[in-house]
């Protein structure tokens, strides 16, 4: 299972597309969506653990309506400060997770990433806070 | 009606505070501060203003929401990681050595 | 509808202007981004007020399509320095 997951991720990540852009079901359209996904070319991945993929996936979701939230205290705020902050990565061999991560941190208005801490075990964040206000803990911490 | 009426008012409001986003977010492209609070504004604007307004022309027009709901999923996936490239590649080269400790990671 | 397409006109003209009068390159690179973004949701606005899907079926493209260009510019302009 955990071999095959790559596979079937990102074949029905490309039939959600396809779908998405041809907008037609019928079962031609499908079977032609499910050959272009298998036919394209696919990186080499190493077998993925489900559940981290899961809350990686649940917690960019999140990250939506949060950045909305954050985008609204950015826009009242009028005392900003800049520094550097430091998040754990989740799992440094996988680059979907990574990917995953920085796209997480680069969402919400407050932080952007940008790239790893030369440890390689954490990221540089740049984050602009209201003055007088820590940053909540992460997320997550590294396994 | 009035499920339409309703529809229509919330897509114009939906339109219009994306577009309170996009001039608050663009705005600080014109004055002089640093890179960095330049790209955070922009992803206020460029991404979630973006998408607001794409949400509020879903309202619209709701029978191309196939296209729609993939050109949403594009611009947020576009815009947030091409911000991230953007802060990373202006940044000065690191090299992986452990030895370039910067002193602005303390708090001040 | 009109009102709001001249808004975004207008928040268009921003970037723009910035872009002509940048000299530094991480600015300008910025700004065009936004460029990008903006005019295709422009476009998409245009196609619903003319109603005319063909249009809009552009902008998803344009949207889509996004600024994979524009990233390998960064990278590369990242190897230059």
């Amino acid at each position: 299972m955990r071999r095959l997951l790559p596979l079937l991720l990102s074949t029905s990540f490309r039939l959600l597309l396809w779908c998405l852009l041809t907008a037609d079901l019928s079962r031609l359209n499908l079977l032609i969506g499910v050959a272009v996904a298998l036919a394209l070319p696919r990186a080499r991945s190493r077998p993925l653990p489900l559940r981290e993929l899961l809350r990686a996936l649940w917690l960019s979701l999140v990250a939506v309506p949060r950045a909305y939230g954050e985008a609204l205290r950015l826009m009242v705020a009028s005392d900003l400060e800049e520094r550097m902050v430091r998040e754990p990565v989740t799992d440094r061999t996988i680059p979907l997770l990574m990917f995953l991560d920085v796209f997480r941190i680069t969402l919400t208005p407050f932080t952007i990433a940008l790239g790893l801490e030369p440890d390689g075990q954490h990221y540089r964040v740049h984050a602009l806070l209201p003055r007088r206000q820590t940053l909540r803990p992460p997320a997550e911490e590294t396994p | 009606m009035g499920l339409a009426a309703i529809s229509e008012t919330a897509s114009l409001l939906l339109l219009g505070i994306g577009l309170v986003f996009w001039f608050w977010g663009t705005w600080p492209l014109l004055e002089t501060s640093s890179y960095a609070r330049k790209l955070h504004a922009l992803s206020v604007a460029d991404t979630l203003g973006s998408a607001l307004m794409l949400l509020g022309l879903l309202l619209r027009i709701p029978r191309q929401w196939p296209l729609l709901t993939l050109g949403l999923l594009a611009l947020m996936l576009w815009n947030t990681i091409f911000g991230y490239v953007l802060a990373t590649c202006s940044q000065p080269r690191r090299r992986p050595t452990g030895l370039s400790r910067n002193p602005q990671e303390e708090p001040r | 509808m009109t009102v709001l397409l001249w808004g975004m006109v207008l928040a268009l003209v921003i970037p723009i202007a910035v872009a002509c009068r940048q000299q530094d390159v991480w600015h300008r690179l910025a700004a065009f981004s936004s460029i990008a973004s903006k005019v295709a949701l422009i476009i998409l606005v245009v196609s619903v007020v003319r109603s005319d899907w063909m249009l809009g079926l552009v902008g998803v493209i344009v949207l889509s399509a996004g600024n994979a260009g524009m990233l390998l510019l960064a990278n590369l302009l990242r190897e230059e320095r």
